[in-house]
């Protein structure tokens, strides 16, 4: 067999051996036979020296067709393979993803203050700002700079709490005392006005306490949300459409409001404010007891006394003021069955929010 | 207040849609509460005759009739079907009048009538007795009506006893409208219709009433004090006969919310509740003195001065209370109750009637401090008017001697019979009405024509000002609530309607918003927390009073506690000095229902008192909770129990991200820190100032707040953290040049804390050193000797100007391993 058959036939098995490889390590293998440093092809080159010199062009030129065509090959079946074994190894690592994930726990905020927030940012965006008062305060600040007559009945020992008082001061009331928990957060309308001239547009969230014993729909201590706008010029009128914009954003562009006449001493004219129920939107259902209607907030024309007392002068400056319960909120949105679950820190009840 | 529409409609026209009248007294102003329509029992009782009664086959005592209820009860034809009923009466004929039961009755007890047999004849429906129609006790036989009374009809339109009663809420500022007229005249102004007051026709009975005249006064009348009393009038009816009252009189007091007493009590609470007039009624034999006359008394009482009220209790008064006094003693709590000792009772043949009307202050007092609230107390307390005192008096004289006979005893001089002092007469209120200046607070032209009809019709009297857009008002004295202006637009604004006023947004210059430093830190501190695993919780302010000494808290700057002077139970007496125990209770709260893993925080006030102060020291704090786990047991994740050093990494997260310069944690110990566990616990400062604490909390503390677990805890100083917060934390380069990264372990005593070792490979390292941190903690008494404990440490070194060799970085790292085992007294780890 002439030389160049010899390396003919080595190509033609060459190519069937990498033809028939079934793994880049086969390949490997295979060219190592051929081409290593043992291989039989770098054989042939290495017995050059052998080769007739004028044989040598010729052979030389076939030994080098040979490689270049093996290693065409090489490179192409390995190309093949390693997608074969990629696709392969990809498969094989395929996850359940219904599986759960690797996460790390978020807390949560409470509802009451999520709510609380969510009312704030509402009234942020309306140019409001946020005020705080002390929850211990005076009878001044809690009725009396706040128009309560002096013998209203919410100043009693049924429905205030009162605190010891250690200034050494007595109260002309059995079992009363100057000092109280505040039943409102409207106290904090007196502070804002008396520290600052108008325009005063606030809002104050703060926990308040009354006396009812916890039950489902009762708390000793709960959540307000007092709003003061005092300017040149405000009317009725502003009033309404800020409440009304207000329950808008809070409960739905869909909801109506309506303004029942009240009474409450510190505004004139007072109202008391309905959302239109959101469950038969204003049918009349149990949600609502038939009303159609669901009372959320108290408002009104800050009263002229209140103002006076407070130095700005009435006859230039008007303003309202409203009061919203955030559980109240709370219920109506979330239809929270028991009031006491919000004071458990039921871990299970406060994940839910 | 209870408002009978049929009375009502005596003095007003009550408008036919009692839903739309309902919506619009809502919405003026007055709430309604409840709506009963009376006469709902008697639905399917209807009027019958007997027509037909035969001896029962089966029994010698009961009856089978046959009734005809008339188109009550129709067959298939829609033709009058009369009804078999099985009675078992015996005081009937055929022919009779009677009351009928019929299927799907519920009479007074629940009991339902339904078709039956009785002894195997079927009955359908039953014939009535008195007592089974819940109208008395008669029950010796049925019911039998006149001849004349119509058959067929429902019986509740026979007795006339149909009514509807609205329950309304009154709010303090109206006492006209705890009246029958008051509320009239309140539907008037609403529907803009003329109301009805009885008053003038009422007393002008008294005219024709038979009286006794005599030469002196049956009663004097003495005032001690004008502020406690206005006004007091007294008149004497003698032989009247006390005894049940006209039922017209009794369904009036009755749908008012009153029971039935007897006629001269009745006729006082129809006086109340038609004029909103408190009135009283003394036996007046009880009144005597010896010389025959009643003297009265309007006193305050003297401290622990002690009388039995009408209701049987004894009361112990004090100073700031009023009592009707006679020479011998308080016969009547003044405004509030009447005395035990001179009620009318059916006995009682003469009379003295009480019309005055007390101070409200001393009123609502003397109520408050007694827990005594009546229908009398609760009208004096919102102001009663004095001016029409005595035709109100006389009016309820004339009608006693209508229902209960007698005659009225006047004397020499009082051709009226009443003693009458009047020591403060209440005048009507001039009152300007700026009409411009009204709408331009209201937001709308509202016009002058109904501001006008609106007062006057609520009983101001209109006349114009010297402009012609400026009012002059005269208020009714029975309006003590208008006092100013703008208690007058409240009324034109509710009556005119405030859902007619345009909703506008005030436009409002120079106002910003923006959040305050405190709230935005507070924003920042909820985030951090949340982010860090915790959920936010809500506890009670309030707090037992050995809270801090079960929690073993220092109390030290946490002044005295608040104590509340009327705690609805003694768990909560005071108010709370730190959030934990709350925290402790709610971690107690979850464990005893099976949630074992806990991570809570709440951010709040606690209270801080001083001796001396009137208002406590309000503080906000942080404080949380942790116990079991941060996760569930997962198919990728085993959480280890937290420790210390859970809490401690959120104390880190709220430092850095309040940017805390100079933060350390200092070891606490069993003096400063009694309430956690011994070598678990540390303050964390910032420079000198102490933020706070965190620890676990020793284990004697927990069972004593039932939890029977490891709890970690933290509580801070939410002002002190803001304080020391930087607005901002300052840019440094971001590295261009690579580092080197090496590992250190060193074998040192236990008492070698993480800190100092750190502290001395940063001083030996020097500054190419760019950070330090433990990787490792390892002890091995065999391998590492005892008292030992082996620490890893990553450190990467970093030039800020070029590569580091890897020559320079070995020579440095080689010297400070050199100094550092020479400082702490360890070797190195091979």
């Amino acid at each position: 067999m002439s030389l160049t058959d010899e390396l003919a036939l080595l190509q033609t098995q060459t190519l069937g051996a990498i033809e028939a490889s079934q793994s880049v390590a086969e390949l490997e293998a295979v060219r190592i036979a051929v081409l290593g440093k043992q291989g039989t092809l770098t054989g042939y080159l290495r017995s050059m020296g052998q080769v007739a010199p004028e044989m040598r062009a010729e052979v030389g030129k076939t030994v080098n067709t040979v490689r270049v065509v093996i290693e065409e090959a090489l490179a192409s079946a390995k190309q093949t393979l390693e997608a074969k074994e990629l696709s392969e190894r990809m498969l094989a690592s395929s996850v359940d993803i219904s599986m759960p994930g690797r996460a790390q726990q978020i807390g949560t905020r409470h509802l009451i203050n999520r709510i609380s927030d969510e009312i704030s940012e509402i009234f942020l965006g309306l140019g409001y700002r946020v005020a705080q008062g002390p929850e211990v305060e005076t009878d001044y600040y809690n009725f009396t700079a706040l128009n309560a007559p002096e013998d209203h009945p919410s100043r009693g020992m049924q429905d205030t709490f009162y605190v010891k008082d250690l200034s050494g001061d007595k109260s002309g009331v059995r079992g009363e005392s100057d000092v109280l928990l505040r039943t409102q957060t409207s106290g904090v309308q007196v502070h804002v006005m008396e520290g600052q001239q108008p325009p005063i547009y606030i809002v104050a969230p703060g926990k308040v306490y009354r006396r009812d014993v916890a039950d489902p729909s009762h708390l000793p201590q709960f959540t307000q949300m007092e709003g003061l706008a005092i300017d040149k010029g405000l009317t009725f009128g502003d009033l309404k459409g800020t409440l009304d914009y207000f329950c808008k954003a809070m409960f739905g562009p869909d909801r109506k409001t309506r303004f029942r006449a009240h009474y409450f001493p510190f505004t004139e004219p007072s109202a008391e404010v309905d959302v239109s129920c959101g469950i038969c939107h204003g049918e009349g259902c149990r949600f609502c007891k038939g009303t159609g209607w669901l009372e959320i907030l108290g408002c009104g024309m800050v009263d002229p006394n209140v103002l006076r007392m407070s130095g700005i002068d009435p006859e230039e400056y008007s303003g309202f003021a409203f009061g919203v319960g955030i559980e109240r909120v709370a219920c109506l949105k979330y239809n929270v069955p028991d009031l006491r679950m919000l004071l458990d820190g039921d871990m299970r009840f406060l994940r839910q929010f | 207040m209870r408002v009978s529409l049929n009375w009502l409609n005596e003095y007003v026209d009550v408008p036919s849609d009692l839903k739309e009248f309902c919506d619009r007294l809502d919405l003026t102003g007055t709430g309604v509460e409840g709506v009963e329509v009376l006469g709902d029992a008697f639905k399917n009782v209807v009027t019958g005759k007997i027509v037909s009664k035969k001896p029962h086959p089966d029994s010698d005592h009961m009856w089978v009739t046959t009734v005809d209820v008339g188109l009550c009860n129709l067959d298939e034809n829609q033709k009058p079907a009369p009804l078999q009923i099985v009675c078992g009466a015996q005081n009937f004929e055929e022919g009779n009048h009677v009351v009928v039961a019929m299927i799907g009755a519920v009479l007074p007890g629940d009991f339902v009538i339904k078709k039956s047999k009785l002894r195997g004849v079927e009955s359908c429906g039953m014939n009535c007795s008195a007592r089974e129609l819940g109208l008395g006790s008669d029950h010796s036989g049925i019911m039998i009506l006149p001849d004349d009374a119509p058959i067929g009809i429902p019986f509740a339109d026979y007795m006339k006893s149909s009514d509807t009663v609205l329950d309304l809420e009154i709010t303090p500022n109206r006492p006209d409208c705890l009246s029958m007229v008051g509320m009239a005249r309140e539907v008037g102004a609403m529907y803009r219709m003329p109301a009805r007051n009885p008053l003038s026709s009422m007393k002008a009975k008294i005219d024709s009433s038979p009286k006794i005249k005599q030469a002196n006064a049956p009663a004097t009348v003495e005032i001690a004090d004008a502020n406690r009393c206005a006004r007091y009038t007294a008149c004497v009816i003698k032989g009247v006969k006390v005894g049940p009252s006209p039922k017209w009189l009794a369904d009036r007091v009755i749908a008012s919310g009153t029971r039935s007493i007897n006629n001269i009590v009745d006729v006082t609470n129809y006086i109340l509740y038609l004029f909103g007039q408190p009135l009283h009624s003394f036996d007046y034999d009880k009144l005597l003195s010896k010389d025959g006359v009643a003297h009265i008394i309007v006193r305050g009482a003297r401290d622990n001065e002690k009388m039995t009220t009408l209701d049987g209790e004894d009361r112990v008064l004090s100073s700031d209370m009023t009592v009707i006094s006679t020479p011998d003693g308080a016969v009547a709590l003044a405004g509030v109750m009447g005395g035990m000792d001179s009620e009318v009772t059916e006995e009682t043949t003469d009379i003295l009637l009480e019309a005055a009307t007390f101070n409200h202050s001393c009123t609502s007092r003397t109520s408050r401090n007694l827990g005594l609230i009546s229908e009398a107390s609760m009208r004096y307390e919102r102001i009663v008017d004095d001016n029409p005192i005595a035709d109100i008096a006389q009016a309820a004289a004339a009608l006693i001697i209508e229902v209960a006979g007698g005659s009225l005893v006047t004397f020499d001089g009082n051709d009226i019979g009443l003693v009458d002092v009047y020591k403060e007469h209440t005048k009507p209120r001039d009152l300007t009405f700026r009409v411009k200046r009204f709408r331009s607070m209201m937001g709308e032209d509202i016009p002058q024509k109904d501001i006008e009809e609106i007062l006057g019709l609520l009983g101001c009297e209109v006349g114009e000002g010297d402009k012609a857009d400026i009012l002059h008002v005269v208020a009714p004295t029975y309006r003590p609530d208008l006092e100013r202006e703008i208690d007058l637009y409240e009324e034109v604004l509710r009556l005119f309607g405030m859902d007619k006023i345009t909703p506008t947004l005030p436009g409002g210059r120079g106002r910003n918003a923006s959040k305050s430093l405190r709230q935005e830190k507070l924003a920042l501190l909820n985030d951090t927390l949340r982010a860090s695993g915790l959920n936010e919780t809500m506890t009670y302010s309030f707090a037992r009073a050995d809270d801090i000494d079960v929690l073993r808290l220092p109390k030290e700057g946490l002044g005295l506690a608040v104590e509340l002077l009327n705690p609805l139970n003694a768990d909560q007496g005071v108010m709370r000095q730190s959030i934990i125990p709350g925290l402790l209770r709610s971690v107690s709260y979850n464990q005893n229902r099976g949630v074992k893993n806990v991570a809570l925080y709440e951010i709040g006030t606690v209270f801080f008192a001083h001796e001396g102060k009137k208002q406590p020291i309000e503080r906000q704090k942080v404080a949380g909770v942790l116990a079991g786990s941060m996760h569930e047991v997962s198919w990728n994740r085993n959480d280890a129990p937290f420790d210390f050093f859970d809490g401690k990494g959120v104390l880190e997260n709220i430092a850095r991200e309040f940017a805390i310069p100079k933060i350390r944690f200092k070891e606490a110990n069993g003096q400063d820190a009694p309430h956690l566990q011994p070598g678990r616990g540390a303050w964390m400062l910032s420079g000198g100032t102490v933020l706070g604490w965190v620890g676990e909390i020793h284990p004697e503390v927990a069972a004593a707040f039932d939890i029977n677990a490891s709890v970690v805890a933290f509580e801070l100083d939410l002002d002190q953290l803001t304080a020391v917060s930087a607005p901002a934390r300052p840019y440094t380069d971001v590295p261009v040049f690579p580092a080197m990264n090496m590992d250190v372990a060193f074998v040192v005593d236990e008492d070698i804390t993480c800190e100092k070792l750190t502290q001395f490979i940063q001083s030996a390292a020097g500054k190419l050193l760019e950070s330090v941190s433990l990787f490792d903690v390892y002890r091995d008494e065999k391998r590492l000797g005892k008292g030992k404990k082996s620490m890893a440490f990553a450190l990467c070194y970093r030039a800020q100007d070029r590569t580091l060799t890897g020559e320079e970085v070995e020579a440095v790292h080689k010297k400070m391993i050199a100094k550092v085992c020479n400082a702490c007294g360890g070797e190195v780890r091979a």
